[in-house]
């Protein structure tokens, strides 16, 4: 299963942007974008390593698809490539409808990875009051798992203050991350790339640094967001009915979260972005044993409360034989 | 050698020889329409009074209508109303469940191949409000092991059987939000919006590939004979950047004996994504250099919103009258300047798809920007649909030269649902608004949508002349016009807003010969009567093509 990115929100909010900082610097994946228009992603001459109309691959192994042919045929295209890509994102245009594109995500060979919406801390207030397209753009906020407050350093303080009381009006459930230049980190943005639980998940090359759990420098120019991560570890195996109660508990505050639980029935895959969680089933897997790890934001960050509800859903050793 | 037609009546729709009795034809060139003593003196001639007792109007020239018509009825056809195939046979109309499975057991027991799916088009579930949904279950009494997919008339949603759903391992468990449900949570087979009918590629992806064929294209030509069409344009679904459609029209409409002038609209931008419309633009300009008689390209078409019937085209206050508002535009409005530049100021002709109000006036308000950056006199752009156009705008379209083309079947299919529910009273009296288009100067065309409606140019001319709806209904008794003003909205004012009113849509010296054959004249006969006429073919260039059916 692929994992597959909305990137929503209206024109000028810094899509974009963002796209190119993803594309530019992917990590170890290889992404399948979807875009609308090539021209807006502005890719470095020195990065294409071939290009026609409707496709540009690029040196890094990134693939960029046009959706000049509709949706449902570019995603045919990247579904079918070989080497298939570890990550689908879709620049939706400033009018899409993000929630209906989202639906793509629940298809069997592909997994929502989340819907990404950014919007211009500026001037989206005013812009959702526009005749033609203030509906639209609420309801792009609607559909977002993760809303990406851009543009930060135009908007005055009290506007940063009244902006992020309105989004959450119109979304409560999902985090807001402020930034500036669509500054977003790419475990953020993505989800962390961990194919593999227990127990090389810890030894991640995104995760290999001594302080990969402690706090992380998103922004390193203006440095006003930070962000923390949880990671945990354990060898007993969990009812498949407790799964559900432990994900609804995790606080607002963890953006996203994501790992693999050994059930009496196997393994379950479990992903969190937002408020949004989804569990599946993963025959395929052969693993003993529990691994999670979690992000969000720096300053309201809750380790120890992450490590209480795992203890108290996921860690009941032999309540499985009692069934 | 000089061919003379002799008819009961030639009605030219050229205002300045407005009756004849007599054709006069050359290399499929019109020499002149007069008495016959007038046109004898081009030489050597044979009088050919095969038609003496019928009447000619030119050619009918059909505005907005899509390939898809010819697609769609290469499939099985389970629409409500009647529709007739290019050989001339009916596909009849479906009025109930059990009409239904009859007609797909018919269908079922045709096909060989036990593995091949049973793909339908045409049902609309508006027709069947009274009764519960379309599900699986009543798809299973056609056949529990061949896959099924009908695909519905508004393109939005889809109903499966259960073996479709097996075929393509749709489970409960797959939590895709169109995937209909029952109070249980199981599948019941309906599937919403493209994200849900994709999980049915088998049949999805038949419907949309039976398009942009060869076979969809010879299709619709045949139906167009059939219903007197000559020229007809194929605003497609497809953009201008992508490689599809061009090889096809080109081997069809160059193929021997091809019956129609098709004019090809391609979009500029997918709906709801943007596009280069710069590299589109240079498109156009470099496919016109391999235009012929029978294919052009004279403009671009966007698609700006959704439907009324659907909600889900933008409409000014007060909105929707019943139902719930799904209203958006498919462009970002900021932008709609920049991706019609382009065209714009290559000179080439835009077609713009509003239905709502609200999207028109985007649409007017940018051809007022870009006219003011780039003028231009001529431009004959086009406001398509147009259903809900006010006053205020056709006022301001005569002040800036845009045209209208109206969607006048709409009276007609959902002009019951229109005032009942979409928009209430008031506004479904005001409904392709075409008087008032005549009274504010306006150039105006009526249009079928085909496949969405059915081609035929006496039935959209018959709509707006009558306004009458199929429970009886008339709807704006001071919006109707005349048959004459009907007539011209189907041959020149079609043809004027597509850039070919001096080569089609009129009877006239130095004109393409291209003429319906009709049984009876639009213009005497009872009004009500005017979609009944019988058509016998048509000329194209001169070459006669007989109606499926006719004995001609």
């Amino acid at each position: 299963m692929i994992p597959l990115t909305i990137i929503g929100g209206y024109l000028g909010a810094g899509k974009s942007t963002l796209l190119q900082r993803l594309v530019r610097e992917p990590g170890d994946r290889i992404l399948g974008l979807l875009i609308n228009d090539f021209g807006s992603i502005n890719i470095d001459a020195e990065l294409i390593a071939s290009a026609d109309h409707d496709k540009v691959e690029l040196t890094n192994g990134c693939i960029c698809c046009s959706l000049a042919d509709g949706f449902h045929e570019a995603l045919e295209t990247l579904l079918l490539r070989d080497p298939t890509p570890d990550h689908i994102l879709v620049e939706a245009s400033g009018v899409a409808d993000v929630h209906s594109l989202a639906q793509y995500g629940h298809h069997p060979e592909l997994s929502l990875s989340g819907v990404l919406v950014v919007v211009d801390s500026e001037t989206v207030r005013d812009k959702s009051k526009d005749p033609y397209v203030g509906r639209t753009i609420t309801r792009h906020i609607e559909a977002a798992d993760l809303i990406i407050a851009n543009k930060q350093d135009l908007a005055s303080d009290a506007e940063r203050e009244r902006l992020k009381a309105w989004l959450a009006s119109v979304n409560p459930a999902a985090p807001i991350l402020p930034t500036t230049s669509a500054n977003v980190p790419i475990d953020i943005a993505l989800g962390h790339r961990v194919t593999d639980p227990t127990p090389s998940m810890l030894n991640d090359r995104n995760l290999a640094s001594p302080e990969a759990d402690h706090l992380f420098d998103a922004n390193r120019t203006s440095g006003h967001a930070t962000f923390a991560r949880w990671m945990w570890q354990h060898d007993s195996v969990c009812l498949p009915d407790d799964v559900e109660p432990f994900l609804k508990a995790i606080p607002s505050t963890i953006w996203r979260l994501k790992g693999w639980l050994e059930t009496g029935d196997g393994i379950l895959e479990i992903q969190k972005v937002g408020a949004r969680h989804s569990i599946r089933a993963r025959s395929d897997m052969n693993k003993t044993g529990q691994s999670l790890i979690a992000i969000g934001l720096a300053d309201t960050f809750e380790s120890a409360r992450l490590d209480q509800l795992a203890a108290q859903h996921l860690t009941t050793p032999d309540k499985d034989n009692t069934i | 050698m000089v061919t003379i037609l002799e008819a009961k009546r030639i009605v030219t729709m050229n205002p300045g020889n407005t009756y004849a009795t007599h054709i006069a034809i050359k290399d499929g060139i019109i020499l002149g329409v007069g008495p016959l003593e007038e046109l004898t003196g081009w030489g050597e001639y044979t009088l050919d009074r095969t038609f003496a007792d019928q009447v000619f109007v030119p050619g009918f020239v059909e505005a907005h209508a899509h390939v898809m018509a010819g697609g769609m009825l290469l499939l099985p056809f389970m629409g409500f109303y009647d529709r007739y195939r290019g050989d001339g046979s009916l596909a009849r109309g479906i009025k109930s469940y059990d009409a239904l499975i009859e007609a797909l057991r018919e269908e079922e027991g045709a096909i060989e191949d036990p593995d091949q799916p049973l793909v339908a088009v045409g049902f609309d579930p508006i027709y069947f409000g009274d009764q519960p949904r379309l599900s699986r279950h009543h798809l299973d009494q056609v056949s529990t092991t061949r896959p099924i997919f009908i695909y519905h008339a508004s393109g939005h949603l889809a109903t499966v059987n259960s073996a479709m759903l097996a075929a393509h391992q749709v489970t409960k468990d797959i939590q895709v939000e169109g995937l209909g449900r029952d109070a249980d949570g199981e599948l019941d087979g309906e599937l919403r919006e493209p994200p849900a009918m994709s999980l049915c590629r088998s049949g999805y992806g038949a419907v949309q590939r039976v398009n942009n064929t060869e076979a969809a294209m010879v299709e619709f030509g045949k139906q167009a004979t059939n219903c007197g069409i000559t020229t007809c344009t194929d605003l497609g679904g497809l953009s201008l950047l992508s490689d599809k459609f061009l090889a096809p029209w080109q081997s069809v409409t160059r193929g021997e004996h091809y019956p129609l002038r098709v004019a090809q609209y391609n979009i500029g931008a997918i709906p709801g994504s943007q596009a280069d419309c710069e590299a589109a633009a240079e498109r156009l300009m470099d496919i016109r250099k391999d235009e012929h008689e029978k294919l052009r390209f004279p403009g671009v078409k966007f698609i700006l919103d959704g439907s009324i019937q659907g909600f889900s085209a933008l409409l000014n206050p007060p909105g929707y009258f019943q139902g719930s508002d799904h209203g958006q535009l498919l462009v970002v409005p900021e932008q709609l300047q920049s991706m019609l530049q382009p065209f714009h100021a290559r000179g080439i002709n835009i077609h713009m798809h509003c239905n709502g109000n609200a999207t028109q006036d985007l649409a007017i308000d940018t051809i007022d920007q870009l006219l003011r950056a780039f003028p231009w006199f001529d431009h004959r752009h086009t406001i398509t649909h147009a259903q809900l156009t006010t006053q205020a705008q056709l006022r301001k379209m005569a002040n800036l030269g845009l045209c209208a083309n109206f969607f006048s079947n709409h009276l007609w299919y959902w002009g019951d649902q229109h005032y009942e529910i979409t928009v209430g009273p008031e506004r479904a009296h005001q409904l392709e608004p075409c008087a008032s288009a005549v009274r504010a100067g306006v150039p105006f065309s009526v249009h079928s949508d085909a496949g969405v409606t059915p081609l035929g140019s006496l039935h959209t001319m018959w709509c707006a002349v009558n306004r009458m709806t199929p429970s009886g209904r008339t709807l704006g008794e001071e919006e109707k016009i005349s048959p004459l003003q009907g007539l011209k909205a189907v041959t020149i004012d079609a043809a004027y807003q597509l850039h070919l009113d001096h080569e089609i849509g009129s009877l006239e010296a130095g004109k393409k010969a291209d003429i319906a054959i009709l049984a009876e004249d639009p213009l005497s006969v009872d009004p009500m009567h005017i979609k009944d006429i019988d058509v016998l073919g048509t000329f194209l260039a001169g070459e006669l093509y007989p109606a499926a059916g006719s004995n001609v």
